[in-house]
Order: structure tokens, then sequence, then C-alpha cells
């Protein structure tokens, strides 16, 4: 063989190169490597019921985790996420089931609230230069007291247009959640707007370094603005989907989505330094856990330990991430 | 000078080889320091200068060769191997910890004790000797953070004393200076020299070299070309020696045929530095920008290209006013800006190529609010063949690449929207030979186009052999507008520093 020949049949990417260059491989052998620990472990992990239960349990977390995703490639990290699902919540359940509103026009308002304390996030980021997780630390707190100040009881009896998303239909014998299929268009939604639209490379490019994208002639400040504020319909999103599942408008709900978003963020390979990020990756990191957490309870751990070894999960994950990239 | 290499050998490297995943580095490196001797390392990108000091201060394992230093077998594995035997390596970006004082820089990790406790007097004692002997001025409690990057340097030195150095390694230390600041780090380099300190002293200057150093090492490709005495070589052996032809003509002819005026500035100051700048710009010509470090070239550049505001003064473009608002509002005129900060400014270093060529004009490859990925692709290939941007693939991040490709990358990025004014500021810094040549050469043919460039360059020689007319800043105005025929590096010196200053 030519040299020229085996020259040309080094630039072929192979199927392991292709693999190995692509930012979801961790991703996918962690989850595949749990998938298979708990089909050894528990007989009752492997089957259609069981996989229905996990994408249910992991749609709440996984539509936080799309907003997260965003404001995590731009370098921010939001820690107000939990909170302002519950709010959005409960607002929306009281409307609709105290109040008597139509509950779509109650499910507008939630995602108008979840936006605008997205788009305040968004402005004191932005406008102050505030870090990002000292502004989302404050309006965690002003939106945990907002709904303490609304409601400390659960709310019940919610239409049944709220609760729509949380029925199942069948595919092929297994219960397939509507809020897992709407769970996948926003992903879907999220992954091409990255993807394929200049808008979605802004979100890259300053998450990479916000003054050589200004200077590069992007608006840099609209941009931050625009990610915190679809971050927030995100949440808003996810308190519907929250309402469906539960059933109830819980003021204690979203107490610990901030770091199980995070967590989701983090295993699908999105870097905390910006910049660098896939949303394929963060359903991914959804989804491993889901796994975890429902492969353990099968096992019968307590949840304090399901808890102990998520936290691990984390650190790993980062480790790992900074290991791979170091320069 | 003499023909004989005066002085003890102190460091000798050979044979040195070094391979990362897939590439060989180094091999059958050779470089050996005498004390008190400045050896200059020269090489384009790339040819392994990097690698080379990297083995020696212990930031990188060799493969290969062996390192004596004072004559005995010196095994180099750790940065504390290479401090302990006082070699000392100050890199382009300074290790600096910018809220402590000069005197905590300086004993970082050293400090010493007294009774359990900090031995503040001695430290501030040594660290005013240390900074009297580099005749820097500066209170030893000033924090380094507000220093300016040539006290930086001196800070840094002061940092390498300190520890007893014997051999000190300079990363082309007047990179990040201008002029004035140059001729005060030579003297200091003069001054180390005489205490028998070595000194490998890297530079992309030819005229440094001769100015500075005793002995030459080439280095090209990662293999060892040869070691000379700079008295017995020109400047034309050493181009031939580093890029292995001759350097024909470095500055392109070209024909200068300025057409109408594009942009006239009139009295435009900015806050900071940029005080009073009037000048016209014509289709198809080069203006040069000389003046020292911070006479405001910069800032006046960044307030034509929208990225600050300016204070007061007038604009037009075409004829028309022109008051750009953002820099997105100066690049739908028509106006681009390479920045002089390239890795912080200028490019997105850990996205791919594709993604920096065409980031400003994404709405040219938009159809009904959806990117063309294959016309994207498409484009961004063509502009890596024309420019011959060295480059695997479209998807290589720009981190990994050369000064010189990733230069290449920006000017692809404006070349791309077809722009006609062009700011560039010092494009060709910490570029090896072969690419600044390619700059120049494209340079030239916008201009021959028709385009309109701006050059902000603190480098005389290509101020002086690509502008039509040069124009000399001093404290933020322009103080001489010279025709090509009739600058020379001395006068441009004696407008750029001041006449009051250049006669005393």
């Amino acid at each position: 063989m030519s040299s020229e020949q085996s020259a040309a049949l080094d630039q072929r990417p192979g199927i392991v190169k292709v693999l190995l260059a692509s930012p979801i491989l961790g991703p996918v052998v962690a989850l595949l490597l749990a998938c298979i620990f708990f089909a050894v472990m528990s007989p009752r992990f492997l089957s259609g019921p069981n996989f229905s239960l996990i994408l249910q349990q992991v749609m709440v977390v996984g539509v936080l985790a799309i907003g997260q995703t965003l404001v995590i490639i731009t370098t921010g990290i939001d820690l107000s996420n939990g909170m302002v699902m519950a709010l959005s919540g409960v607002l929306i359940a009281s409307f609709a089931s105290q109040k008597g509103l139509n509950p779509f026009l109650a499910i507008t308002i939630g995602l108008l609230v979840a936006m605008g304390l997205g788009l305040l996030n968004g402005g004191l980021v932005t406008g102050i230069g505030l870090p990002a997780f000292i502004v989302t630390l404050g309006t965690l707190n002003i939106a945990y007291a907002l709904t303490r100040i609304y409601t400390t009881s659960t709310i019940t009896n919610l239409p049944s247009a709220l609760t729509f998303l949380g029925n199942t239909f069948s595919l092929g014998g297994t219960a397939i959640a509507n809020g897992t299929i709407l769970m996948l268009v926003l992903y879907g939604i999220t992954w091409f707007m990255l993807k394929y639209t200049p808008a979605g490379r802004s979100v890259y490019a300053v998450g990479d370094n916000v003054e050589a994208a200004r200077l590069a002639g992007i608006n840099t400040r609209r941009v931050l603005l625009g990610v915190y504020t679809i971050a927030g319909l995100t949440y808003g999103i996810a308190a519907v989907l929250q309402l469906a599942r539960t059933g109830v408008g819980d003021p204690q709900a979203g107490q610990t989505s901030n770091l199980d978003s995070i967590t989701a963020v983090v295993l699908g390979g999105t870097s905390l330094f910006g910049g660098r990020g896939s949303i394929v990756g963060t359903l991914l990191g959804a989804l491993i856990v889901g796994v975890f957490r429902n492969g353990l309870q099968l096992l019968g751990v307590e949840s304090t330990y399901q808890v102990l070894i998520t936290g691990i999960l984390v650190i790993a994950a980062v480790s790992v991430d900074q290991l791979t990239h170091r320069k | 000078m003499t023909d004989e290499p005066q002085g003890r050998v102190l460091l000798e490297m050979k044979g040195i080889g070094k391979t990362f995943p897939g590439v060989k580095a180094l091999q059958g490196v050779n470089l050996a320091v005498r004390e008190g001797q400045v050896h200059a390392l020269l090489g384009e990108n790339g040819a392994g200068k990097s690698t080379l000091i990297k083995i020696l201060s212990g930031a990188y394992t060799r493969d290969e060769g062996e390192i004596l230093f004072d004559g005995a077998t010196a095994d180099i594995k750790t940065p504390a191997d290479a401090e302990n035997l006082g070699i000392s390596t100050i890199y382009q970006e300074f290790n600096l910890t910018h809220n402590m004082t000069i005197a905590e820089n300086i004993f970082l990790g050293h400090l010493p004790t007294k009774a359990g406790r900090v031995d503040w007097v001695t430290v501030k004692r040594r660290s005013r000797e240390l900074l009297d002997s580099l005749d820097v001025r500066l209170p030893v409690d000033t924090l380094t953070g507000g220093l300016s990057v040539a006290q930086q340097q001196m800070v840094e030195i002061a940092k390498a004393l300190n520890r007893n150095t014997r051999i000190l390694v300079m990363d082309e230390p007047s990179a990040v200076l201008g002029e004035k600041d140059i001729d005060n780090l030579f003297a200091v380099v003069r001054r180390l020299q005489a205490t028998g300190i070595g000194i490998i002293y890297i530079s992309h200057r030819l005229k440094e070299i001769f100015q500075l150093a005793d002995e030459v090492t080439v280095l090209k490709d990662g293999r060892y070309i040869d070691t000379r005495q700079v008295a017995d070589v020109t400047m034309d052996d050493l181009v031939r020696l580093m890029i292995g032809r001759d350097l024909e003509d470095v500055y392109p002819r070209r024909k200068a045929e300025p057409g109408e005026v594009v942009l006239e500035v009139s009295h435009l100051a900015q806050a900071h530095l940029a005080k009073d700048v009037s000048f016209q710009l014509h289709a198809g010509e080069i203006i040069g920008f000389a003046g020292i470090t911070g006479s405001g070239r910069t800032e006046a550049a960044r307030v034509i290209f929208g990225a600050d505001r300016a204070t007061s003064g007038e604009m037009t473009l075409h004829g028309k006013p022109y008051r750009p608002r953002s820099p997105r509002d100066a690049i739908n005129h028509g106006i681009a800006l390479v920045t002089e900060d390239r890795k912080r400014q200028g490019l997105l270093l850990k996205l791919q190529v594709y993604f920096n060529t065409t980031v400003s004009g994404l709405d040219r490859l938009t159809s009904f609010g959806v990117l063309r990925l294959k016309d994207e692709m498409t484009l961004v290939r063509k502009w890596i063949k024309d420019l011959r941007i060295k480059t695997p693939s479209p998807e290589f991040m720009v981190v990994n690449m050369s000064g010189g490709n990733q230069q290449k990358v920006v000017l692809a990025r404006w070349l791309s929207l077809g722009i006609k004014v062009f700011i560039l500021d010092e494009p060709t810094r910490g570029i090896d030979v072969g690419s600044k040549a390619e700059i120049y050469r494209i340079m030239t043919d916008l201009a021959n186009e028709g385009a309109a460039i701006i050059m902000i360059s603190s480098e005389l020689p290509e101020v002086l052999g690509m502008s039509d007319r040069v124009m000399v800043m001093r404290d933020g105005r322009i103080v001489k507008e010279l025709a090509r025929a009739d600058a020379s590096e001395e006068v441009v010196m004696q407008y750029a520093v001041g006449h009051e200053e250049a006669a005393s």
C-alpha cells in the first residue's frame, strides 16, 4: 500500500473513531452499564412496565434539565429551577381548581410567571454582571418564599385538563405517558435549535467566550436574556408535568430538583465551564439518574442511600470530564 | 565578540526526543548553554521550541536523550527537579497571583519563616533588593494585578532570581512589549548575563537575536538544524535555516493607487487612551499605525469597530455619518476588526474551525430560520483551501492550531462576509515567518481589490514594509503622518516616543 493510500485510510473516520470523538459516548456507555448491572441484579428491571415507569419518573427532572443545559452551556448555572417550578405549579393548580379559571389560562399564567423569573435571572446576570450562582440562589429563595406565602397546603381536585399529561396510552403493550412524549418533543426542539439555528450557535459562542462572541457581532445580552427566559419556560412546563404526574399542586415540590437537573446535565457530558455540551447527552444523563433511582429501589436500597449514590455519580462524572479534557 | 564561544558549558541537552500520540514532536535535538551566555532558540511555530523548554522545565518528560547540568547527568522529571537545579522558565503567560503583592509573588511557595511565623522583614528587604537590581522603582507591597505587562514581567524575573537561578528560559519575552519596554528588557537581560546566568531566549524577531544573543540554535519540524555563533551569521542565513528556503520578498510589491475616501475620522476621542484621532482612509490603501503600547491605537480601533463608545468626534463612512452602536452594527456597515489578542478576543478557542469561520455571517447561511449546514461546509472548505489553512478537518478545534493558522481562520471569517474596511491590530503577533508572509500577501490582495486597511503594529519593519502611509500615535493623538518614502525606523521611533525623550 502506498503512503498516499494509507494516509487516505487514516482520514476515513472509522466507527470507533467517530464514537470516541462523540461527546455522548460516555453517557451512552454509562447508561448501558447501569442497565446491564440492574438487569443482572433484579429480574424485574428489564420489563416494559418498568421502563415506562422510569420514563415517567424522569419527565419532570428531564424537562427542568433542558433549561439547565442551555444555562450551563453559557457558563451559568441555575439553582432556582425547582423552586420556580413549585411556584408556577402551585399558581396553576390554585387558579384552575380553587379560583375556577380556565385551566389553559391558568397554565399560561404559570408559564409567564416562570418566564418572568427567568428573565429576572438573565437581567441580573447581564445587566449588573452578577454571577449566575448568586443570582439564582437569590431567586431560589424568593420563589420558595412566594410559594409558601401563597399557600402551605397541598392543592387537590385538579381539573382533568391538568392531569391529561399524566395519562398513559398503550404502545405495543407498554403504557407510555403523554408527558413522556411531550418531554421527548421538547428535547427534539432544543436539539434542532442548538444544531440548526443561528440562535443555537450563539448560545455556544457566548459560552465559549462572551467577549470574543460580542466582537464577532453577536448580541450577547440578548442571547443571555433569551437563554434564561427560555429556561424559565421549561421550568413552567415542568410544573405542568409535575401537576399531571402527582395529581396535586404541592408547595413542597422541587426541593432537590435543582441538583437533580444539574446532575443530569453533568452526567450528559456538558461542561460546567461552558461552550461545550449536548442536549442529547442531558436526556441520557436524566435517564441514567432515573435508572439508578429505579434500580436501587428495586434492589430495596433505602432512599437516603440512593441520594448518596447519586452524589458519588455526579462527582465521578465531573472528574472523568475534567481528566479527559485536560490539556 | 570572538569566534570562540565564551564561558563554561552549564547545560547540555543531547539527542532529545519526545513523541505525543501520533506526532513525533522532537527528534535528536541538541542544545548547549554556557554560563553568562544568551542563547537564542529559533524556529517557526511548531518547530518544537516549546516542547524542548517544557522538557527542560519538567513540564514534560523526554522519551529519548540525556540532560547534563554542570557536567553531571540530570534527570528532570518534574518542575521541582528543574527548580532544584536552578532552571527557571518565564512563559508568555505569567504565573502571578494578581491579588497578592509583588513581594508575596516573589516569595510565593518559598516564604521564609522565623519562629514558625512568616519573616516579612526579610521578604520585603530581599524583594526590594531584587527590584532595585532590575531597576524597578515600584513599592514591594503593590498588588501585581494593577501592574503593566512589562512590570509583571520584571516581577517574574525577580521571582526567578530569588530562586538562585542559573539557567533562565524566556519564552518570547518581547512579544507582549512595546518598543520602549523592550529596550528595558534587553538591559535587564544583559545585566543578568553579566552575573553568569545562562539565558535561553526564544523569539520570532530575528533583529533581537542580533542585538542580544551570543549563540543561536535553530529547530525545524521538531529536528535540530544547527547551532551557530551569532557573529558569524546573517539574517538571511537564519531565515534560510529556519524555513529551509530563501524568503525572497516578505513584503509583496503593490500598485499604490488609492481610490476615494472610504472612512473619515475626525477628532475621535474615547474615555481611556485615545484623545484626538483624525485621518482619512482611502479604498485600496493600507495605513500603518505605529506607536508604543498605550498610545491609544487599539482604543481608537475599538471605537471605529463599535466595541467601545466614542466620547467625542465624528466619523463618516462612504460620505455618510457613521456612529456604530455595536460590533454587529460595524460589521453590517462592512467594517471588521482583527483583534490584537487573538486568543481572548478574536477566536472561540474551544469551538471548531467551521464555527469560528461562519459565526459572524450565519444570517447568509440561513433559510426560513434554519441553517444550511451543507452550504456552510462548502463555504468553509473553500476558505480553508483559498487561505491554505492547515487543519485536519473543518471540525478541528481552533485551540489546537498554530498561531498563523488561527489568524487565517479569523481572516476567513471576515473575508467570507466581503468586508471592505479592515482594522488589523497586530496581525502577525506570535506568528511564524512563513505564515506572516502569507498574511502579508492576503492583505496585499485585498488592497489591490479595493479594500481599505488599517494596520496597527509594533513591529516597525512590518509597518514600513506594508503601509502606503504611516500614522504615528503618541499619548492618544496622531503626532505625525509620513508617506512611505519618508518613513524610516528612526524617524517613526522619534515621533513615537517624542523628541524630548529621544534627545535626552
